[in-house]
């Protein structure tokens, strides 16, 4: 990678002290990420950043970052992290969210558009699917959880550095305080906010939305409801693919990503 | 030592085998499977129990409440006080209790409560729980406030006891412009507040600080100790001095007019220590209801799940006591001496134990080891 190692950074926020990763090059890029925490700078990130400065903090209550236990939904992490963009100087970066970090993202752009540049949405959660359900994550053992996570664990090229070692003590204390933070933010309604869809209208920004066809957790519907309710957005899906395009097709999600961000959209 | 009676209602109805086919009795073995007309027979039958341990000496009758579950149809804890206290006459009427945390009118909690002991002519003793994580899936409430809450809404159910209204309360989970409830209870200033605890040493500490009689559920003896020493450290805080008035425990007992009888009606409670509470973790303690000091200590305090232990196991580890009723007397003096407590709760009924075992049993108790344990 031509930018050099990514480095790690702290930035504090609004008292909370954020720890985020940061490398690359060029036009800023502050990528959210899902439930499963900040897994760093992973296969997609690193082509990523070849091309854009990414900034990917660890949310508030997940990771390294400080605890902020007076949220109680995802607009509250939606504000915060547009506190975040001021805080960091980004100026008026480009905005990926994953999963929990992609409806982030939405809420964000439906908040304050004009603070963002180009939006990416991967796999969000946030609107409630009209046919199906988003599956139950704490119903469930973590154990049982993660096969469910991705199409098929055996083609995921980072699988074994990811999830291969047995999680240590301070990483299963680590995954369940993420966990904890996640079920202060989407226990109720679950994993939705049944009033997003008469903001996203609001978000002219270009938008790119990905989806895994055999995503097990959000269904691919939703992808289509956001597809609609966003005025300038293409939806593409990715085939054999579950909820975690990044990391199960990283070279394809990765070309996705700065297609969509370095070409021209259309009006 | 007093005795109470307690049956947690069960509605042990459908083949075994059916329900062996879903991953835990509760929240998931399918309702198709609740039979209305034995079910509208048994409360009757329940009911009934109830009354005649009333008439037998028992110092006072423990209901619950759960949810989604065949283990326990009592599904209103204030309804059933409501109705013994209507028609039993003496016995103390123990709520344990009522699941603050998924309750969202803590107002309307502490009127019910309150017409409950005024018909009951000032009898309820008035346990607040937290509840299990299968009573948090029933009612969506989030795991991560099941303290908060607890504790939120015992402060406004006192309030509302305690003060006089029309007052406001706005808090973090609880918001009220005009309370000023026209019901308020007998016993001034209210009725005595019990709670349970199983593994949480944050619930023992909170009830010693505030006098509150504490009763541990089905856990080892030195376990029980060890959350008693948190309630004793709890007590020191404020310079309350501990009296076993303060301590309880709950056990599963049966008496009969042989030991084999009773031995054989004891085979009943090995339903409620196994099958009813098979299931995921993620079901009893769902993400965040417990701190990681409870969770801990929650491990220690199970180091061997009840489901793992045989009948034998669970008679010889005091978690059932089955005998006549001179044997079941001594067995309840020897916890008492392990334990310092003024409070045994008998889960005294359970699973297929019929009728008439159960009301010979509660006619023997009550003439029989109700009194030898008296003095103690």
């Amino acid at each position: 990678m031509s930018a050099g190692r990514p480095r790690e950074e702290t930035i504090t926020v609004g008292g909370v002290a954020i720890d985020a990763w940061v490398g690359g090059q060029g036009h800023p890029l502050l990528v959210l990420h899902g439930a499963g925490g900040n897994r760093g700078f992973t296969q997609w990130m690193q082509r990523v950043a070849e091309r854009f400065t990414v900034w990917a903090p660890t949310h508030p209550g997940f990771g390294r970052s400080g605890d902020a236990e007076w949220m109680e939904g995802i607009d509250d992490l939606a504000q915060f992290h547009l506190w975040f963009i001021d805080a960091a100087g980004l100026g008026r970066p480009h905005l990926l969210g994953h999963s929990i970090g992609g409806w982030a993202a939405a809420e964000m752009a439906a908040m304050s558009p004009g603070a963002i540049d180009r939006l990416v949405l991967v796999a969000p959660a946030g609107l409630k699917p009209t046919q199906g359900e988003i599956l139950d994550i704490f119903y469930i053992p973590p154990a049982q959880l993660l096969p469910l996570t991705v199409h098929d664990p055996k083609t995921v090229p980072e699988w074994d550095t990811l999830f291969g070692q047995a999680p240590t003590p301070e990483q299963l204390a680590a995954a369940e305080r993420g966990r904890e933070m996640t079920a202060r933010l989407t226990w109720k309604p679950y994993m939705h906010n049944p009033r997003l869809a008469r903001f996203l209208p609001r978000v002219t920004n270009p938008a790119l939305i990905v989806w895994g066809r055999e995503d097990r957790i959000v269904p691919v519907e939703c992808g289509e409801q956001y597809r609609r309710l966003l005025p300038r957005a293409t939806l593409s899906v990715l085939e054999r693919c579950g909820h975690l395009p990044p990391i199960e097709q990283p070279e394809a999600f990765a070309r996705l990503v700065i297609d969509f961000l370095e070409g021209e959209t259309r009006r | 030592m007093k005795l109470y009676y307690f049956s947690e209602m069960p509605h042990h109805e459908f083949p075994d085998a059916e329900g062996e086919k879903y991953p835990s009795l509760r929240l998931e073995f399918p309702n198709r499977f609740f039979d209305r007309d034995k079910a509208a027979a048994n409360y009757q039958r329940y009911l009934d129990e109830y009354e005649a341990a009333d008439q037998a000496g028992f110092e006072g009758l423990m209901i619950n409440e759960h949810h989604s579950t065949p283990s326990c149809v009592n599904v209103g804890v204030n309804m059933t006080a409501a109705i013994l206290a209507r028609i039993t006459r003496r016995a103390k009427i123990l709520l344990l209790g009522n699941i603050l945390p998924v309750e969202d009118n803590p107002v309307r909690l502490s009127e019910q409560i309150a017409m409950a002991d005024l018909i009951s002519g000032g009898r309820v003793l008035s346990g607040f729980v937290r509840g299990i994580g299968v009573e948090t899936w029933w009612s969506n409430t989030n795991p991560i406030h099941n303290r908060g809450r607890f504790e939120e809404c015992h402060d406004l159910i006192l309030k509302c006891w305690t003060e006089p209204g029309p007052f406001r309360w706005e808090g973090r989970h609880y918001h009220f412009r005009h309370v000023n409830p026209w019901c308020l209870p007998l016993q001034k200033p209210h009725p005595p507040i019990w709670t349970p605890g199983s593994a949480s040493p944050e619930t023992a500490v909170w009830a010693g600080r505030r006098g509150y009689t504490y009763v541990p559920f089905l856990v080892p003896f030195e376990i029980a100790r060890e959350l008693f020493d948190y309630y004793r450290q709890g007590a020191a805080e404020v310079g309350r001095t501990v009296t076993p008035e303060n301590l309880g425990f709950l056990i599963c007992s049966v008496t009969a007019d042989t030991k084999e009888k009773a031995l054989e009606a004891g085979r009943h409670f090995v339903w409620r220590m196994g099958p009813t509470l098979r299931g995921p973790s993620e079901f009893m303690a769902p993400v965040g209801m417990r701190s990681r000091a409870g969770s801990q200590f929650a491990l220690r305090a199970r180091p061997r799940a009840l489901s793992s232990m045989s009948y034998d196991e669970l008679l010889k580890n005091h978690f059932i006591i089955a005998g006549t009723p001179d044997e079941v007397a001594d067995r309840f003096a020897f916890v008492q001496r392990e334990l310092g407590i003024g409070h045994l709760l008998l889960e005294a009924q359970e699973s297929r134990m019929d009728h008439a075992t159960t009301m010979r049993s509660i006619e023997l108790m009550g003439a029989k080891v109700v009194p030898a344990v008296a003095t103690l």
